[in-house]
């Protein structure tokens, strides 16, 4: 399911991102300074261009509903590159997400990796660490 | 030893020592610069630091708004529509692949994530035309110095930007001309000295030299992509066919969470 290939860059992504986050635009929404953690559920996978986006069911606690997040990542360009396929991430997968918090509070953020339940980490990156 | 063994052996040496030097990776042939290149986006923050552009006065006020903005999280849009980077700002801030293909008269430069990112350089020795029509990549022509391809590129439209990050870019504001030299500076980095020359904008010529990377080992393609398809989604017309519905993003390209 997972390419072996996958490449455990967080904290080199953490460092250079700055105009990294995107082909397009600006990380300049996200905070990258603050990076949080959050649990759940993939609802949808945008495979698309210039940036996947990942739409998450929030496990709900307390008896509050759950919420619906959005979380974006590069290119599948990008992201193939770093070993993903698109059933890397599928609806119906639960996951921790970590994640840059967009800066206006909304449920969303640029997703930098992302931990399974059997403890993979999927994570991504502009460069290909020279082996 | 007898003197003609003594010669063949100086001879096989003198052989051998050319094939050195002409084996050697100084000797490229324009197709080993064929594959697909990943730019050092490492390398391009670098630069956004230690080698800005040489803004005019006026000019840098601007850029330095542009700054401000950003840091404030309102970040101006360079790439706020469909439309390539162009030229030179694909070379400089661009953070996917491109294949590099060399065909008799020509190299064309095919990019990744917007369709619509191809450079052509003719190096069938064609000069530049007398009138020709502005476009965003220009009019590129080129020609071989030993391992080296040296590019002119004219006929840029003055709205391309000459941009330093996706949220810092001024337009050129016409009679640009842009020089490279093209080269193998080792078997799998590719250098691309640009010398920038916007008399609108810039005090001076500007030099800056962009990295590129191939990892051939890794078997690496471009992956179709098309412009702000991420602001269309699959949906059903109502014959029940596949097709895509708008669904934008927040006006600064990030996430939206609205629904």
């Amino acid at each position: 399911m997972v390419s072996p290939k996958i490449i455990l860059v967080a904290a080199s992504l953490l460092l250079g991102f700055g105009g990294v986050a995107a082909a397009h635009h600006s990380g300049a929404a996200y905070d990258t300074e603050h990076p949080r953690t959050m649990e759940g559920t993939v609802k949808t996978v945008n495979w698309t261009n210039p940036h996947i986006t990942f739409v998450i069911e929030a496990d709900a606690k307390d008896g509050a509903p759950a919420q619906t997040w959005v979380f974006e990542v590069s290119s599948p360009g990008v992201l193939t590159r770093s070993g993903w396929t698109k059933k890397s991430l599928q609806p119906g997968d639960h996951a921790t997400f970590h994640y840059a918090p967009l800066r206006d509070g909304s449920s969303g953020g640029f997703l930098m990796r992302v931990t399974l339940p059997n403890g993979q980490e999927l994570s991504f990156s502009l460069t290909p660490s020279d082996q | 030893m007898n003197m003609a063994m003594t010669k063949s052996v100086t001879f096989c040496g003198v052989v051998a020592l050319i094939a050195m030097v002409t084996l050697s990776p100084a000797g490229a042939a324009p197709s080993d610069f064929d594959g697909v290149w990943l730019p050092d986006v490492k390398d391009q923050h670098r630069q956004e630091k230690e080698n800005p552009p040489p803004w005019k006065a006026e000019i840098l006020a601007q850029v330095e708004h542009q700054i401000a903005e950003e840091k404030a999280g309102r970040p101006f849009l360079v790439l706020s529509h469909c439309l390539p980077h162009g030229m030179p700002t694909w070379m400089l801030i661009n953070h996917n692949a491109f294949e590099w293909l060399t065909t008799p008269g020509r190299v064309t430069m095919l990019g990744e994530v917007d369709g619509n990112r191809m450079r052509r350089i003719y190096t069938d020795g064609r000069p530049h035309p007398d009138d020709p029509d502005p476009t965003l990549h220009g009019h590129s022509i080129g020609h071989w110095e030993g391992d080296v391809l040296v590019v002119d590129t004219t006929a840029i439209v003055p709205q391309a930007y000459i941009a330093s990050s996706e949220a810092v870019g001024i337009p050129n504001d016409g009679d640009m001309h842009i020089v490279e030299r093209l080269y193998l500076a080792k078997p799998n980095v590719l250098n691309d000295e640009l010398e920038i020359t916007a008399p609108k904008v810039l005090t001076a010529p500007w030099k800056t030299t962009r990295i590129f990377r191939r990892y051939p080992e890794r078997h690496y393609e471009i992956i179709e992509g098309e412009c702000q398809q991420e602001d269309l989604v699959p949906a059903k017309d109502a014959y029940g066919n596949d097709i895509f519905v708008s669904h934008p993003q927040r006006p600064d390209g990030s996430v939206s969470t609205a629904k």
